[in-house]
């Protein structure tokens, strides 16, 4: 099956879709759109408004002492994220200061305006005046402070020892261990989550991306009819062979150009990732994603190479390419939905589940440690799909090819399987 | 001395029986013309051969042995619906085509670079394909149908779709092919090309082998009692007369068969005595178009009989 015919073909599908303007394209936009979109988020981060003035204003003077004493000595204060003012007013006096107020809320001169009533020592509700009234950032940022006053005012006349009071007062705080069989436990930031979404990210856009292609040149081979001049030569398996391994090895380059900054970061010191971003995997998560990547193009290509045979033209193919494009949106969803929980047991079911596993199970290996055997189980699962599909996909390319005429519907091309070509 | 024996080839598409038990044989260093109707089974015989499409039965026999994918190497094949990729430029298209073939872009340089002078595409070697004009794409077709040096040359339709100088180029090639001793089959529904062209003829209808044989041998069979004529005037009178057995029209001529082959005087006379004007008189000729019409029947005829049959 592998002849100079093969080599050939595969040398031109090389040729044709390494020098195309899409590829090119994809390939450096991709990483670059990643870049840009990580750069955004810093950015955004980094210009957070500086100095945000709030004022606390409580119901009564007691309360007021306590907040500037703590609040002052903060760190959000000292480092000049929020500038605090403090007063005493009852219900009535708020609505009238609030009313002097809107003005300056409104041209966000002034941040939001917290109050705390008394009875905040009993329920601990406070309420926040501002012109969007949902502040995350702020939330997270004074829940803490604020919480650790009111205990520490409630608790004042009530003979608790110091330690007492400041277990009351912790927070929960979670710190993150990836537990995995081979190594030891340690400790990780986002990383992994990160590179996660980028693999998952990446498989899809490459496999959808270059089963497209393929499928548009079969098209076009079949459309310009150039397809006979070629079986004259090659025989259709060989011709489906050469364009599915080109198009494949094409993939694979894609790929491998977009890991390399991956491989980068992991193998030098050169790059210094801020801590959160930090993430352990070793080579064989990378070794494994190529050849999990290179079957899946395969199979998704050889897919797209039938659709390809079986349409006459873009149009029709489109709306013929759902059940394929399903094949690679669920497990993309399910690859997303799994970042939450990777222990979800759709997860590993999906990571497993032919089709499914080519995308999910990359993301999953990041995330959580997958025993060995599951890889080698997903490995064997993918093959036998490809060796499987082959055939079939083969089948309807080999008749689909010389077809022309009216789209032809589903039930035909079931009957194509039957037929001698 | 047989190059290519085929023998029983039958191809089915569900119902419908395209290429029904076909057998004919191609001499060495024939112009060997496959002729029928469009739907006659012509392309699908051709997609046999080139092993494009597996016969249900039958086999196509080289010198003795049964063809295999090498023999797909030693034939050039110009299919009736041909295309080449847009995007690629003349040369690479060129060389693409002779590398799946087995030769490579060394073997095949000088011999791309003559076609292309000879065809005066050399200066455009280097455009892509959507740049050239169609009659020039067509040029393009025919140099990569023959860059490799195939022993065979097959030709699905060739002239359809031809402008005139592409006719005459690629006439002028295959008949150059002939002299290097090459085995040229083609396809045509074109009688008249047929006619000029070709030693050998194999006629198919509804899939099946009709007639076969040198071009020759069959016209100096079909051709006794039949005249055919050109004339200005009125021939009507000539129906019902006891010596003719039927008057076809095609057009420019008619073919007159008569009921002895000894009556051409006779007629020649009956012509004259009514005032026509004869301006070709060609007795013991026939042309393909008649005696395939003999054969299969007019169009209309057949037309007639498959509503009968519905």
């Amino acid at each position: 099956m592998f002849n100079f015919r093969v080599l050939a073909v595969i040398k031109r599908e090389l040729m044709e879709k390494l020098f195309s303007k899409a590829f090119i394209t994809m390939t450096l936009l991709v990483p670059g759109l990643i870049f840009v979109l990580l750069g955004i988020q810093a950015l955004l981060y980094s210009s957070e408004k500086k100095n945000l003035r709030i004022d606390i204003i409580s119901e009564s003077s007691e309360l007021t002492a306590a907040f500037q004493d703590d609040l002052l000595n903060s760190d959000y204060v000292k480092s000049g994220k929020y500038v605090f003012s403090f007063q005493t007013m009852n219900k009535d006096e708020l609505k009238k200061y609030l009313n002097g107020k809107k003005q300056e809320l409104l041209d966000e001169k002034l941040g939001g305006i917290i109050y705390i009533p008394t009875s905040a020592m009993k329920n601990k509700k406070l309420e926040y005046y501002a012109k969007s009234s949902q502040n995350i950032s702020l939330f997270k940022d004074l829940d803490g402070p604020i919480n650790k006053t009111l205990i520490d005012l409630y608790f004042h006349n009530k003979t608790l020892s110091k330690e007492e009071l400041d277990f009351a007062r912790l927070g929960v705080d979670f710190t993150g261990f990836k537990v995995s069989e081979n190594e030891g436990i340690k400790e990780e930031g986002y990383g992994n989550l990160v590179l996660a979404y980028l693999f998952t990210f990446l498989l899809y856009m490459s496999m959808l991306m270059i089963g497209q292609m393929t499928m548009q040149s079969v098209i076009e081979e079949k459309g310009n009819r150039i397809v006979e001049v070629i079986l004259s030569s090659v025989s259709p398996t060989e011709l489906m062979t050469g364009k599915i391994l080109g198009a494949s090895l094409t993939g694979l380059i894609q790929m491998a150009i977009w890991l390399s900054p991956v491989v980068l970061v992991m193998s030098t010191t050169i790059f210094v990732l801020p801590k959160e971003f930090l993430f352990s995997i070793d080579a064989t998560v990378i070794i494994y994603m190529l050849i999990n990547f290179f079957i899946g193009l395969l199979t998704f290509i050889g897919l797209f190479a039938m659709l390809g045979a079986i349409f006459d033209n873009p149009q029709d193919a489109s709306s013929g390419t759902m059940p394929v494009m399903m094949l690679m949106i669920i497990p993309f969803f399910i690859a997303l939905s799994m970042m939450e929980d990777p222990n979800k047991p759709i997860a590993e079911v999906a990571s497993l589940f032919p089709f499914a596993s080519i995308i999910v199970m990359p993301a999953r290996m990041t995330l959580v440690g997958v025993p060995f055997w599951h890889l080698i189980l997903a490995f064997i699962i993918n093959v036998l799909t490809f060796v499987a599909i082959f055939p079939i996909a083969g089948k309807i390319y080999r008749v689909g090819i010389l077809r022309t005429g009216k789209k032809p519907k589903w039930s035909e091309v079931v009957k194509w399987l039957k037929y001698k070509y | 001395m047989y190059s290519l024996e085929i023998k029983n080839l039958t191809k089915t598409f569900g119902k419908i029986t395209a290429v029904d038990h076909a057998s004919f044989e191609v001499p060495d260093g024939s112009i060997f013309g496959i002729i029928g109707r469009n739907g006659a089974g012509k392309t699908t015989t051709l997609r046999m051969m080139m092993g494009i499409y597996l016969p249900d039965e039958g086999d196509v026999i080289l010198k003795g042995v049964k063809i295999g994918q090498e023999f797909k190497s030693r034939v050039g094949y110009l299919p009736e619906e041909r295309g080449l990729y847009k995007k690629m430029k003349v040369i690479d298209t060129l060389y693409y085509f002779a590398e799946i073939k087995g030769k490579s872009k060394k073997e095949v340089h000088k011999k791309a670079e003559e076609y292309l002078k000879r065809f005066e595409l050399y200066d455009r070697r280097l455009s892509k394909i959507e740049d050239l004009s169609k009659g020039n794409q067509q040029k393009v077709q025919f140099i990569a149908t023959i860059l490799h040096n195939p022993d065979f040359i097959i030709l699905d339709e060739p002239f359809s779709g031809l402008d005139p100088v592409n006719t005459n180029l690629l006439k002028d090639i295959i008949l150059e092919m002939k002299q290097q001793g090459k085995v040229i089959i083609f396809s045509t529904h074109l009688m008249d090309f047929a006619e000029k062209l070709c030693d050998h003829i194999a006629m198919i209808d509804h899939g099946k082998i009709i007639l076969k044989g040198s071009l020759k041998e069959i016209k100096a069979k079909y051709s006794q009692r039949n005249v055919s004529l050109t004339y200005e005037g009125d021939i009507s009178f000539l129906n019902g007369n006891p010596i003719i057995e039927k008057i076809e029209n095609f057009g420019n001529t008619t073919g007159i068969r008569l009921k002895e082959a000894n009556h051409t005087q006779q007629l020649l006379k009956l012509l004259v005595d009514n005032n026509i004007i004869v301006k070709k008189f060609d007795a013991n000729d026939i042309s393909l178009q008649e005696i395939f019409i003999e054969l299969a029947g007019s169009e209309e005829e057949n037309l007639k009989k498959e509503v009968a049959n519905v």
